[in-house]
């Protein structure tokens, strides 16, 4: 009786929820691209400059020398870019076994990891210059930001006093840490069968996406948290109001590069993976704002001082900061409310993160 | 003819809406308030991006309207004192509470420092205490703050979460025992709304003395359902507490998502058809008690679904597909609940807002 009652008396009982406005095999082919020339590059990349950055690191050890650290260097600039190009990429393995952590912990509000840092260094922890201690510290101490200070911190210079000291060693212990994370990540989007074949494959057995538009918000969802990272994760940390000195990487002056590689990825995600094509031709508009916001987005982080102090006082520099803000705003915006809604993704992506 | 219950007509309506809020509206809102069986508030994103809170009636006729901070998420209803207290969403710093008979100027509370409100509280039966979930992230605890509703909502304490991620929670109506649903995700401001422990997560339900903050009972899901959130609470009339839940696992699972537990009891999962489990996408976002009519609602944005179950036996009674469905609230009328959705659909009528996960329906008695 009461089923009876009930089921004519909701007034929108036929308002299903809209399938994706997209056409299912562009949708199937965004998410090939996503996984082929995107994620599994990106990982390989990241595994490669690792590597690079363990051997660099040993052969600094073995051989302190100024080309050697320079070496070093360049190799950390490497593997930090082509992590920042991954980073976005905020599911699957890499929300693991607290890897994101582990490759890079930020922001260090407390200066906790630093402390931590410092004290391995001064106190010349020898658990820390294996990879297989190191592994069971703190998360803070494990990764891209460890290393930086290793390199760039007080007291970096006496990387070069002797051969296998503890400073180097530790350095060394990061990179191959590092590395084997890199090794982890990559291995699991190659995995047949794994996430990535998953990722490609929508279906009511799929572990990961029941259909299409499960997959897309999800694409989507990369995007939107990617810039909202930058936005206020990184730049709002320091700017307009903080602590400049709590800028990402701001002792090697590396904090652009950093913000630049994270919104490269996001760049070469929305190209590669042709996220455009899942709009129709006469929203394409909705397609080019966006790839113009993030190019000039690209160019401007690109243009900033690395002296952070500078940055957030100079007027110059100020403009250009606020550029970001506000264009970060808007892209988010774009891409959230302009974009999800053209793929039918409801009332805008972000409204419908829900809790 | 409309469809009132003996719990809830017009005139106790009316009295609860209060002369002084009703001699502020326009004609047409206070028309609408009228003819209103029942009344709910809701908070919303309008069209230019400005958040804000809203009543209207369960014909979606809009009455009043106010603009918040920022995103809401949760509200609180003190039939008590007329009170609506809105919540910041994760990780908001703001609780504003509105006085509906407008004796009060809206009272705008903070955060303490280095603690975000959750998005769901509630008063205590009297209205004299805000209960309200939070995160002490410095320490990295969920706690409850407590607000004392007649010293202008002064802190005045909190207590332990006894548990990860306090989202939700409500009263028992003899007011000795909060009942308090634990995601187990860590989150951090820092790190957005990031969730922090996805690989280790620990939900629980919990009742805790709402005199001291000791811990009554505590319920830990099982290792096989450790990745189902239990996000949202409600009361039934006979003191059971029904719980919902967000699944994190594999999206080919099929977990309950849903269940009910008395004081003293071990938690009764809901075993709903298997193909309701797969409409509802493993996330039920809110979960409302019908007491008059002894139903549950649970409501489904990702899944676009709102499934009615009788309490009683579990047994599923009325499926709904409501595209981007967000909110839902007991109504006196015969469906049994009122729903909103994300593209301001409400009862029978759309708007231009697009209305927020949770709603309250703002009754002088429970529904």
């Amino acid at each position: 009786m009461l089923k009876r009652l009930i089921l004519p008396l909701f007034g929108f009982a036929l308002l299903a929820p809209p399938a994706l406005a997209v056409e299912e095999d562009k949708a199937d082919l965004v998410l090939e691209k996503a996984v082929d020339d995107v994620i599994r590059p990106g990982y390989r990349s990241f595994a490669d400059t690792t590597t690079s950055l363990e051997t660099a690191l040993s052969t600094l050890c073995t051989t302190p020398s100024e080309p050697n650290a320079q070496a070093a260097k360049a190799a950390f600039d490497a593997a930090l870019k082509s992590w920042g190009m991954v980073e976005i990429i905020r599911s699957g393995p890499a929300l693991e076994d607290n890897r994101f952590e582990r490759v890079l912990y930020y922001p260090d509000r407390k200066g906790i990891a630093l402390k931590q840092i410092q004290q391995i260094l001064s106190k010349k922890d020898a658990s820390a210059e294996k990879v297989e201690t190191l592994h069971q510290k703190s998360v803070g101490v494990q990764g891209l930001g460890a290393l930086e200070y290793v390199l760039y911190g007080t007291g970096s210079e006496t990387l070069l006093a002797e051969p296998h000291g503890h400073r180097c060693l530790y350095g060394q212990a990061i990179a191959a840490n590092l590395k084997a994370i890199a090794g982890e990540l990559s291995a699991a989007w190659e995995k047949p069968g794994g996430i990535g074949d998953q990722w490609k494959h929508p279906g009511p057995d799929n572990p990961v996406f029941r259909d299409d538009r499960e997959a897309v918000t999800e694409l989507l969802g990369i995007m939107v948290h990617g810039v909202e990272m930058v936005r206020e994760q990184r730049i709002e940390a320091f700017y307009p109001e903080g602590n400049p000195k709590a800028a990402l990487l701001r002792r090697a002056g590396k904090t652009w590069d950093m913000l630049g590689a994270n919104l490269t990825g996001l760049s070469i995600f929305w190209k590669k993976a042709h996220m455009e094509t899942l709009l129709k031709e006469d929203q394409r508009s909705v397609a080019s704002s966006i790839g113009f916001v993030m190019k000039s987005m690209i160019r401007v982080t690109g243009t900033v001082t690395p002296d952070i102090e500078k940055a957030v006082s100079d007027k110059d520099e100020k403009a250009k900061l606020d550029f970001l803000l506000l264009n970060s705003k808007d892209l988010i915006s774009r891409l959230s409310e302009d974009y999800g809604k053209a793929l039918g993704l409801g009332a805008g992506f972000s409204f419908s993160d829900g809790d | 003819m409309r469809a009132v219950t003996p719990l809830f007509d017009r005139r106790a309506f009316l009295r609860a809406s209060g002369l002084a809020f009703a001699a502020t509206l326009a004609p047409r809102a206070l028309s609408a308030m009228e003819r209103a069986d029942a009344l709910y508030a809701s908070a919303y994103r309008d069209q230019s991006g400005r958040y804000g809170i809203a009543t209207l009636s369960e014909r979606g006729e809009i009455i009043d309207r106010a603009l918040l901070p920022d995103r809401a998420h949760g509200l609180a209803y003190s039939p008590a004192t007329d009170r609506i207290a809105a919540f910041a969403r994760r990780p908001g710093t703001y609780m504003l509470v509105l006085d509906r008979k407008g004796l009060a100027e809206p009272v705008l509370i903070h955060a303490l420092e280095g603690h975000h409100f959750y998005g769901h509280g509630c008063f205590s039966p009297d209205g004299r205490t805000l209960f309200a979930c939070e995160n002490n992230f410095d320490a990295g605890q969920g706690v409850i703050g407590l607000y004392d509703a007649t010293d202008n909502f002064r802190r005045r304490g909190e207590f332990p979460s006894h548990g990860i991620g306090p989202h939700d929670l409500s009263i028992s109506d003899d007011a000795t025992m909060l009942v308090v649903a634990n995601g187990g995700i860590e989150t951090h401001p820092d790190f957005g709304r990031t969730k922090l422990n996805l690989d280790h997560m620990q939900p629980s339900l919990v009742l805790i003395s709402a005199e001291d903050g000791s811990l009554i009972e505590r319920h830990d899901l099982p290792a096989s359902l450790s990745k189902l959130s239990t996000r949202h609470v409600d009361v039934d009339g006979e003191g059971r507490i029904w719980f919902a839940g967000q699944y994190e696992g594999p999206r080919n699972d099929l977990p309950p998502l849903a269940g009910s537990f008395r004081r003293g009891e071990d938690i009764r999962f809901l075993a709903l058809p298997e193909e309701i489990t797969q409409k509802l996408s493993l996330y039920v976002g809110a979960i409302a008690v019908n007491r008059s009519q002894g139903l549950i609602g649970l409501v489904s944005p990702k899944g676009g679904t709102a499934v009615t179950v009788r309490a009683r036996d579990g047994k599923v009674l009325a499926v709904t597909s409501l595209a981007d469905a967000a909110g839902i609230a007991p109504s006196p009328g015969p469906s049994g609940f009122a729903l909103s959705s994300y593209e301001g659909r409400f009862g029978e009528k759309n708007c231009d807002l697009s209305w927020d996960q949770h709603m309250a329906a703002l009754s002088p008695v429970h529904l």
